[in-house]
């Protein structure tokens, strides 16, 4: 009997083909050392990493950037911190100089406490950067209108929050996660921010989504290369029952074989 | 012995006094002056914070600092500034909104070392006890064993003990190539020694693998309406905020932490976070003034953690990253130990 592990699964996301559904950010770690063993445990092929801050100044970034070109794995360079399409759009053209690579993870920040997205302004310089031939991963709520905008001005992939950045609180509002993956069969769906323990990933994998994205649920954690490895864990897990096909649920609790002593036929009465 | 020091920051000054006690005689070399500010333990807040710095790194961190915070009173009496030492504990606070930081703090710490669980957790009329101005603040955490160090007093009075000592040599100016076995090398030239340290932080780029710079930027602030004698810590979702006090009202305000080597002055987004941080911790900064704006950059390696190597006749120790003060005295012991003196 075969196993069906979720590593023999592949999937392609901006016109590569990967194994790994677990994308990673690479901020808050205790060290670079540490966040290298996190990623290489997690079996991750995606890791994000911004440039707004670290890139201003002279000589500014390099050195940890080449920390990270050295792992070997693609690199996801991202807006954050920008408040505003054109701060993104320029970030996001340094990135593609910096990092070689027209993916960009598009973060507009419209709150400043609370990092919730701008939707208008991602939705204009997602169509800006589409047009400059960048690959866009739009971060966005779960809003189904706004990932519709996302879509009609080209993105091929939507990154709907589960909650607010940094919050640990999964996934606040699943039905509309939901009623984003069948409006977009077709398009990859990715589960970014709000994610804080295993299980919430799972939980995004099962509702079919293409992958997740996290940062501090692994970075934060006691010990991060031990929740990377979890989460790589709860990814496929996540997957492989979603390709399982989950039953559907019923409205009691239904015993599968009859109670000794009880005719089937009186169970309910 | 005659032993050759390349680099006099923070790390090079604790080395020279220690060896100097030992009656050696010294070559100090620097790219800077000896009153210059070009160091990162010029920059520094110098906070003995054992525990709380332990929230982003490892225990380790714990051992070497409880170490050198029994090892200070002594480098700090040889140099004439034993008021510049203090330890009367510190304070870890947080807006009410982020009172969850505070639990993943403590929670954090108490993985890392057992000790943790004896830090106490302070209500308002417990705090303000002890921080009268902080009473705005419903919780907070007090840690007894922390303390701080005046560095830039340590920095200047070390310069005058080392410039005004007779068996010392100080090159000013001078940009060390490299430092190998027994020799440290500079503008064309070589000199000779019975043993060499490179405590040249960054400046040991070319000599020491993954090596990077990670910038901080403070404030310095007298604010004649704030009377906060503690080192006091913020928790924040994105930043780490801590507020030094120094004599006068002075206050030490940090830091941030961005991975760039640039040295350029503090952005508008690093002053906007750090002043409206310590303006929501004490309306009394609001009329402080800014006394000097620095900017700096951390010798850190892959680890975050310190690195000591030993070959013939020398010893590199670099990457204190931001724990310089809380370190370096312990660090250094264990360099001697382990290399010159074995």
């Amino acid at each position: 009997m075969t196993k069906y592990l979720a590593s023999n699964d592949t999937w392609e996301i901006g016109g590569k083909r990967l194994n790994s559904r677990l994308l990673m950010g690479s901020a808050l770690y205790p060290s670079p050392a540490n966040m290298e063993d996190a990623i290489k445990i997690s079996g991750s092929q995606i890791v994000t990493v911004s440039l707004r801050r670290q890139a201003a100044g002279e000589g500014g970034g390099n050195q940890f950037w080449d920390i990270i070109k050295s792992f070997g794995i693609e690199v996801l360079p991202n807006t954050a911190g920008s408040h505003s399409a054109k701060e993104a759009i320029t970030t996001a053209q340094m990135a593609r100089e910096v990092f070689g690579t027209n993916w960009v993870k598009l973060e507009v920040i419209g709150d400043q406490y609370n990092l919730q997205p701008d939707p208008f302004e991602t939705v204009k310089a997602a169509e800006v950067l589409i047009k400059e031939g960048f690959e866009v991963f739009p971060y966005t709520t779960d809003d189904l209108v706004v990932a519709k905008r996302l879509a009609d001005v080209g993105c091929k992939i939507i990154m709907p929050w589960g909650s607010m950045i940094g919050s640990g609180k999964g996934l606040m509002n699943p039905d509309n996660l939901i009623a984003i993956r069948k409006q977009f069969p077709d398009l990859q769906l990715v589960v970014d921010a709000g994610i804080g323990k295993p299980s919430h990933a799972t939980q995004a994998m099962e509702l079919g989504y293409d992958g997740v994205l996290l940062n501090s649920a692994i970075a934060l954690a006691q010990d991060p290369v031990k929740m990377a490895d979890a989460f790589r864990v709860a990814v496929e897990a996540g997957r492989l029952g979603y390709e399982a096909g989950t039953m559907k649920e019923r409205e009691f609790a239904s015993p599968s074989t009859p109670t000794i002593g009880t005719p089937f036929w009186h169970q309910f009465n | 012995m005659n032993i050759g020091i390349a680099g006099v920051g923070l790390v090079g000054r604790v080395l020279a006094l220690n060896l100097l006690q030992q009656g050696h005689t010294l070559t100090l070399f620097d790219e800077d002056t000896a009153y210059g500010d070009k160091a990162a333990g010029m920059t520094a807040a110098g906070m003995l914070a054992v525990f709380a710095e332990l929230e982003s790194a490892e225990s380790v961190i714990f051992d070497h600092g409880n170490r050198s915070i029994s090892l200070w009173p002594a480098l700090l009496e040889q140099i004439g500034i034993s008021d510049a030492y203090q330890q009367k504990g510190s304070i870890i606070t947080a807006h009410p909104q982020d009172y969850k930081e505070l639990d993943h703090f403590i929670e954090t710490l108490k993985s890392k070392v057992p000790e943790a669980s004896e830090i106490k957790l302070l209500d308002r009329r417990e705090l303000t006890q002890l921080e009268p101005d902080l009473e705005q603040h419903a919780k907070a955490f007090f840690i007894p064993q922390e303390g701080q160090v005046d560095a830039q007093r340590f920095m200047k009075a070390s310069s005058d003990y080392l410039l005004s000592h007779s068996n010392v040599t100080w090159h000013q100016n001078i940009k060390v190539d490299t430092v190998r076995s027994g020799e440290i090398a500079y503008v064309g030239k070589e000199d000779t020694f019975d043993w060499v340290f490179d405590a040249r932080g960054l400046g040991a780029q070319k000599d020491v693998e993954n090596l990077r710079g990670v910038r901080g930027e403070v404030f310095w602030l007298d604010a004649p309406e704030v009377n906060i004698t503690r080192p006091t810590r913020m928790l924040h979702p994105r930043y780490k905020i801590y507020i030094v006090p120094r004599p006068n009202n002075r206050y030490i305000i940090g830091a941030t932490e961005i991975e760039s080597e640039d040295k350029s002055p503090m952005s508008v987004r690093s002053s906007l976070e750090l002043l409206s941080a310590v303006y929501s911790m004490h309306s009394g900064f609001a009329e402080a003034r800014i006394v000097n704006m620095v900017t700096n950059c951390r010798p850190t390696l892959r680890d975050n953690l310190p690195n000591i190597e030993h070959s013939t006749k020398m010893t590199r120790i670099n990457g204190l990253y931001r724990h310089g003060y809380l370190l370096a005295p312990a660090v250094v012991e264990e360099a001697l130990n382990k290399g010159m003196y074995k």
